[in-house]
C-alpha cells in the first residue's frame, strides 16, 4: 500500500473512532458492565412486548374487543384479503419515498450550511420551521394548499390558468400520495435535519480539519470524512422516520386515498367495524405492521454491521 | 463560490424559508378568518371568532394546555436523562450483543402508536392507572424514551470514547466519569433530547385517547376532534396554539445552547 | 354503600365487614361479598380493614371494577334525584360540532349545576371507540369512565349484545311520559326496541344538501339523481362512513320499492336480491362520480369541505338541520339548501344510554330525563343552537309549551315539517346497514388494480 492509502486508512480508523477511542478498550475498564446496555434495552422495550403480546393474544381471538374464541380465523381472513397486502405495498411506498427526500434533503442542508456563520445558522434555524408544528396539522395544510380547490388551484384561477377546480391534477386523496408524501417530506425533514445538525455539530469540524490536515482535498476530505459520520449518525434516526410515516394514521386520513387504502386506515376500519368479531382482524393488521417494522430495523443493523466489518 | 453554486444555493434558502413560513402564514389567516371558500384567494371575512370559541370552552381549552405542557415537561425531562444513559450503555456495546440492544430499543418507536396504545391499555387499565395522569405520563414515555435512546446511540456513534477514558485513567469511578465528563460534554444533545422527548409526548394522540381513557384531555386531542369534524378554522387555531409552546422551547433551546457553547470550551 | 361515591369510605361509623384476604385481584366487589364475611371482633376486624384497604389502594389505585351500584326497581324517582345531589357524571358523546359543544356546556350543564348541583363533564368519544372503551374496561376490570354515552344504532346493538349496558331504567324518567312513544322511530333503534335500556334525545332525518345558486333545479328522487350525476360527471360523491352509507341505503330503498320491503329483521335472501339492484344503479353511475369513483372523502366533513369549495355539488347529512348549523359556522356556503328524496327520507332517532360499569347512574339517570324536559327539547330545536329534531310528542306536553314548540321557526333553509314526515323512512335491521357498508368497501377496493 502506498503511504497515501496507509494515511487514508489510518484516517478512516481514527475518524471512526477505532483509535484508542474503540469501546473495546472501554470495555476493559468496564468488563462486568457490558450487561447495561442489553438490560437498559430490555427496559426500553418492554412495554412494547408487552403491547406486542397482547396483540397476539388479540389476534388469536383471546382477548380484546374482537374475541370470540381461540382460532386462526382472523389471521387467515388479513391474509386473504388482497386489501391487506395494496395496503401494506402502498404505506411502504409513501414510508420509503418519504424519508429518501427528508433525508437527503436534510443532509444537503446540513452540510451546505454548516459551520457556525450567521447566515448559516439562520438557514438551519428556519430549516427547523415545520418540526413543533402537529403531523396532523401540517397535513391539514397540505390538503387546503394541493387540493383541486386549494390555495395553488386558487392562484392558478386567478391567473387564468384554470377555470374549475377538476382542471387542477389530483395531488391530494390520489393514487401516488404525492400530496401525503409532500406533508410528510416537509415535517421529517425538520426532524432528520435537526439529528443532522447535531452530528455535524459534534464532529463535522473535527473530522474535517483531520482530513484536511492529511492533506485531502476539499470536497474529497468532505466525502470522506464528513459524509459517512453524518449518514452513521443519522442512519438510526432515519430508519425511525421510516417506521414512523409507515404506521402515521392522522395525515393519512385526511391525505391518502380509499383505495388502495394505507394500512394505517385499514386497521382503524378494522378496529371500528360495527361487527365486533372483525375487530380481532385489527390486531392482526397491528401485528403485520409491527412485524414490517422490526424487518426494516433488522435491515438496518444488518446493513451496518456489514458496513462496520468492510470497513 | 461559483456563480452556479451560489444560484443553487440561494434556490435551497428561498425553498426553506418557503416552506418554513407559508404554511404558518397560512393557519394564521384560517385562524382568523372564517368562509374562505374557492376560488377566494383571500377569505370572505375576516374575524376573531375562532379564538373566541376556544376561549369560550376555555375552561377546557385550559385544563387540556396545562395538561400537555405537565406530561410533555415530564416527557422531556426523563426521556432525555434516561435515553442518554441507555443509549450510552447501548453504544458501548459490542458486536451481536449491541445489534440486539439496538434492535431492542428500536421497538418502542418502530411499532405504530396506535398499535403501542392498543397493546397498553389493558395492562395500565389493569393496573388502575387507566384515566390517570400518571398513566398517561407512563404511555408517553414508552416511544419517547425509544427516540431519545436512538438519538444518543447516533451522537455516541461518533463520540470521542478518548475523554471518558483520561478521565479514567485520572482515578474517576464510572459515576463521576458520567456526571462530571459525559454529560456536560452533552449538554446540547442533552437539550436537543429533551425537546425532542418534550415533541414527542406534545404531538401524542393515540396513546393519551387509549390510555387517558378520554379523561386526561390534551390539546392534540382537541384538535383532532376539529378536524374530524371539518372544522378548519377551529383546528388551525388550535394547532396554532399547539404550535406556540415547542416553538419557544426550540428557541431557547438554540439561545441556550449558544451560551452554553461560551462557557463550554 | 353510598352508591354514588366512588372512594371507599373508610369511616368508623360504617358497618364494614370485611374479607381477612382482601388482596390485589379482589378489592370490594359487591355489598354482598362485603356482608358475607362476618368478623366477630368488629375493632380486628375495622383495623384490617383498614391495612387491607390501604394495600389495596396503594396496590392498584382502588380503580377496579365494582359494578354499576343497582337501583332497585321500587326506588322513587324522588330518591334518585337525591343521591344525584352533588355528584358529578361524566359524559362520553362525540365532540366534534361546536354548536353541540356550546348546548351542553353552556345551556345543559349550567341549568344541571343550579338546579340538581350537579357538575356535568363530558368527554369525547363516540360510537365504536365507545364500544371498544368498555370492552377493555370489563376485560381490565377498570373503573368505570363514563356515566352517560351518548349512542344509537349499530352502537346501541353491539352494546346491547354484549351486555355492555345498564338497564332498563329509561321508563322509569317522569319526561319519558311526554315522548312520542307512538312512533316507531323514537321507539326502535334500527328496528330493535330499546327495552328501556336507552333514552331517546333527538332525532333526525337524512337530506341531501345543494348549493342553490349552482344547481337551481335539483333533482328529488333517485332516478333523477341517476341522470343529474351523468349529465355532470365528477360533480357528485359520497362519503365512506356513516353518512355515505345512509345515502347508499335510500338508494337501497328507492331501487326496491321502498323500506317496507325489508321490514320485520334481517332476511339474506331479500338482502341479495335487494343490493344486486343497489349494485346495478352504482355501477351505473360510478364512472361519473368525483374523481371516477376511483376515491371517496372519508367522512362526510371531507364531503361537507369538497362541496363548500365547488369540486362537487352535493353534500349530506342525516341530520335535515346541519345546514342550518354548518352555515352559520361558516362551513357551507350560505346559498346552502336542503332537500329530501322523495323516494324516502331515512329517520332516525340518537340516544344516551348507561354502561353497565357507571359509577353514577343516579346521575346519568336524572340528567337523562333533563334532557327529555320540553325546556331542553325546545332550546335544542332552536336554529340558532342546534337545529336538532325533538323526540317528545307535542300533543302531549301542557298548552303552553306546545305552543312555543309550534312557533318555532327555523327559517327559509329548513324543510317544511310536513314534508319531512311525509316522506320519512324508518330504519331497518342494523345487520342490512352493517352488510350494505361492508360489501360496498370489498366492492371499491376490489376494482382497483
Amino acid at each position: 500500500m502506498s503511504d497515501r492509502e496507509n494515511g487514508d486508512a489510518a484516517m478512516d480508523s481514527r475518524l471512526r473512532g477505532n483509535d484508542g477511542g474503540h469501546p473495546t478498550e472501554a470495555r476493559k475498564h468496564g468488563e462486568q458492565r457490558r450487561e447495561f446496555g442489553l438490560l437498559a434495552a430490555i427496559v426500553v422495550a418492554s412495554p412494547v412486548l408487552v403491547g406486542v403480546g397482547y396483540s397476539v393474544l388479540g389476534a388469536l381471538g383471546v382477548a380484546g374487543p374482537g374475541a370470540d374464541g381461540l382460532g386462526m380465523r382472523h389471521v387467515q381472513s388479513v391474509v386473504a384479503d388482497g386489501a391487506t397486502w395494496r395496503g401494506l405495498l402502498w404505506s411502504l411506498w409513501i414510508a420509503s419515498a418519504s424519508t429518501a427526500i427528508a433525508a437527503v434533503l436534510a443532509m444537503a442542508v446540513a452540510t451546505v450550511f454548516r459551520g457556525g456563520r450567521v447566515s448559516n445558522r439562520l438557514v438551519r434555524f428556519m430549516a427547523l420551521g415545520p418540526l413543533p408544528v402537529p403531523h396532523v396539522v401540517a397535513a391539514l395544510c397540505g390538503l387546503l394548499i394541493f387540493s383541486q380547490s386549494g390555495l395553488l388551484s386558487r392562484i392558478a384561477f386567478a391567473t387564468g390558468l384554470h377555470s374549475s377546480p377538476a382542471d387542477m391534477p389530483a395531488l391530494t386523496n390520489d393514487r401516488y400520495g404525492i400530496g401525503l408524501i409532500l406533508a410528510l417530506v416537509w415535517k421529517e425533514f425538520a426532524f432528520l435535519a435537526l439529528v443532522a445538525f447535531s452530528v455535524i455539530a459534534r464532529r463535522g469540524a473535527a473530522l474535517e480539519e483531520t482530513a484536511r490536515s492529511l492533506g485531502a482535498g476539499a470536497l474529497h476530505s468532505f466525502r470522506v470524512a464528513v459524509l459517512p459520520a453524518l449518514w452513521r449518525g443519522l442512519l438510526p434516526s432515519i430508519v425511525a422516520v421510516f417506521t414512523f410515516v409507515a404506521g402515521n394514521y392522522e395525515a393519512a386520513v385526511l391525505l391518502a386515498p380509499s383505495s388502495p387504502l394505507a394500512l394505517p386506515l385499514l386497521t382503524m376500519e378494522r378496529f371500528t367495524d360495527s361487527a365486533l368479531g372483525v375487530r380481532g382482524e385489527a390486531f392482526v393488521l397491528v401485528l403485520l405492521a409491527m412485524v414490517v417494522s422490526i424487518a426494516g430495523v433488522a435491515a438496518h443493523e444488518w446493513a451496518a454491521g456489514r458496513a462496520e466489518a468492510g470497513d | 463560490m461559483t456563480p452556479a453554486r451560489r444560484a443553487a444555493r440561494t434556490g435551497l434558502v428561498s425553498v426553506i424559508a418557503v416552506a418554513a413560513l407559508l404554511p404558518l402564514a397560512f393557519l394564521i389567516a384560517l385562524s382568523v378568518s372564517a368562509e374562505w371558500f374557492y376560488p377566494s384567494l383571500l377569505p370572505r371575512r375576516w374575524t376573531v371568532e375562532n379564538w373566541n370559541v376556544l376561549r369560550g370552552e376555555s375552561a377546557a381549552i385550559g385544563r387540556a394546555l396545562s395538561m400537555s405542557v405537565a406530561l410533555a415537561l415530564g416527557t422531556g425531562g426523563i426521556t432525555a436523562i434516561a435515553g442518554l444513559v441507555a443509549g450510552r450503555e447501548i453504544a458501548r456495546l459490542d458486536g451481536w450483543r449491541r445489534r440486539i440492544a439496538v434492535a431492542l430499543a428500536f421497538l418502542p418507536v418502530a411499532v405504530p402508536p396506535l398499535a403501542l396504545s392498543i397493546g397498553l391499555q389493558y395492562s395500565v387499565l389493569r393496573a388502575g392507572f387507566g384515566g390517570r395522569l400518571g398513566g398517561v405520563l407512563f404511555a408517553h414515555i414508552v416511544p419517547a424514551l425509544g427516540y431519545t435512546t436512538i438519538f444518543f446511540i447516533g451522537i455516541f456513534a461518533v463520540f470521542d470514547w478518548k475523554v471518558e477514558d483520561e478521565a479514567r485513567s485520572l482515578g474517576a469511578g464510572p459515576r463521576d466519569v458520567l456526571i462530571r465528563v459525559t454529560i456536560p460534554l452533552l449538554r446540547r444533545p442533552l437539550v436537543e433530547a429533551f425537546a425532542l422527548g418534550f415533541l414527542v409526548s406534545w404531538a401524542q394522540v393515540p396513546l393519551t385517547l387509549l390510555i387517558g381513557q378520554g379523561l386526561v384531555s390534551t390539546l392534540p386531542l382537541e384538535l383532532m376532534s376539529y378536524v374530524s369534524a371539518g372544522q378548519d378554522h377551529l383546528a388551525a387555531t388550535a394547532g396554532l396554539i399547539l404550535t406556540i409552546p415547542p416553538m419557544v422551547l426550540l428557541v431557547m433551546a438554540g439561545l441556550a445552547v449558544r451560551r452554553l457553547r461560551v462557557v463550554v470550551p | 354503600m353510598d352508591g354514588t361515591n366512588r372512594e371507599p369510605r373508610l369511616s368508623a361509623k360504617r358497618d364494614f365487614r370485611v374479607s381477612a384476604d382482601l388482596t390485589f385481584e379482589s378489592c370490594p366487589h359487591s355489598q354482598l361479598m362485603t356482608y358475607a364475611s362476618v368478623t366477630s371482633h368488629l375493632c380486628l376486624s375495622k383495623l384490617r380493614f383498614f391495612q387491607t384497604a390501604m394495600a389495596a389502594v396503594l396496590a392498584c389505585g382502588c380503580d377496579t371494577e365494582a359494578p354499576a351500584p343497582q337501583i332497585s326497581a321500587s326506588l322513587p324517582w324522588d330518591s334518585i334525584v337525591a343521591r344525584a345531589r352533588g355528584t358529578t357524571v361524566q359524559w362520553r358523546m362525540w365532540r366534534g360540532d361546536p354548536s353541540v359543544n356550546a348546548y351542553v356546556d353552556g345551556w345543559v350543564a349550567p341549568r344541571l349545576l343550579r338546579d340538581y348541583r350537579i357538575t356535568l363533564r363530558t368527554i369525547d368519544g363516540q360510537g365504536p371507540a365507545i364500544v371498544n372503551q368498555l370492552v377493555v374496561e370489563r376485560e381490565a376490570r377498570a373503573r368505570g369512565s363514563a356515566d352517560l354515552i351518548w349512542i344509537n344504532g349499530e352502537t346501541f346493538n353491539n352494546l346491547q349484545k354484549e351486555k355492555l349496558l345498564y338497564g332498563p331504567w329509561a321508563n322509569r324518567l317522569p319526561s319519558a311520559a311526554s315522548v312520542d312513544s307512538l312512533s316507531s322511530i323514537v321507539m326502535r333503534d334500527f328496528e330493535q326496541p330499546t327495552n328501556g335500556f336507552e333514552s331517546p334525545w333527538g332525532r333526525v332525518q337524512f337530506t341531501l344538501i345543494y348549493d342553490s345558486v349552482r344547481t337551481p333545479d335539483p333533482p328529488r328522487t333517485v332516478a333523477e339523481l341517476s341522470r343529474w350525476i351523468r349529465a355532470h360527471p365528477g360533480r357528485f360523491t359520497h362519503d365512506q362512513q356513516f353518512t355515505g352509507t345512509t345515502f347508499l341505503k335510500s338508494v337501497f330503498y328507492a331501487e326496491n320499492g321502498g323500506s317496507r320491503s325489508f321490514e320485520g329483521g334481517f332476511s339474506e335472501a331479500r338482502y341479495d336480491s335487494g343490493s344486486r339492484r343497489l349494485w346495478a344503479w352504482l355501477d351505473a353511475v360510478r364512472p361519473f362520480f368525483w374523481r371516477k369513483g376511483e376515491t371517496y372523502p372519508a367522512g362526510v366533513a371531507d364531503l361537507h369541505r369538497l362541496f363548500a369549495n365547488g369540486e362537487v355539488d352535493f353534500t349530506m347529512s342525516y341530520n335535515e338541520n346541519e345546514v342550518i348549523t354548518k352555515v352559520r359556522q361558516g362551513v357551507l356556503p350560505a346559498t346552502s339548501r336542503a332537500l329530501v328524496l322523495r323516494d324516502g327520507s331515512i329517520a332516525n332517532t340518537h340516544f344516551v344510554g348507561i354502561p353497565y360499569n357507571s359509577p353514577n347512574p343516579a346521575g346519568a339517570m336524572v340528567i337523562a330525563n333533563f334532557l327529555l324536559s320540553a325546556d331542553a327539547q325546545l332550546e335544542k330545536l332552536r336554529p340558532e343552537v342546534w337545529a336538532d329534531g325533538t323526540v317528545l310528542d307535542v300533543s302531549k306536553l301542557p298548552r303552553e309549551a306546545a305552543a312555543r314548540f309550534r312557533a318555532i321557526d327555523t327559517g327559509p333553509r329548513s324543510i317544511p315539517r310536513d314534508t319531512l314526515r311525509r316522506y320519512e323512512a324508518p330504519e331497518v335491521a342494523a345487520e342490512y346497514t352493517e352488510r350494505i357498508a361492508r360489501d360496498w368497501k370489498v366492492r371499491i377496493r376490489a376494482d382497483t388494480k
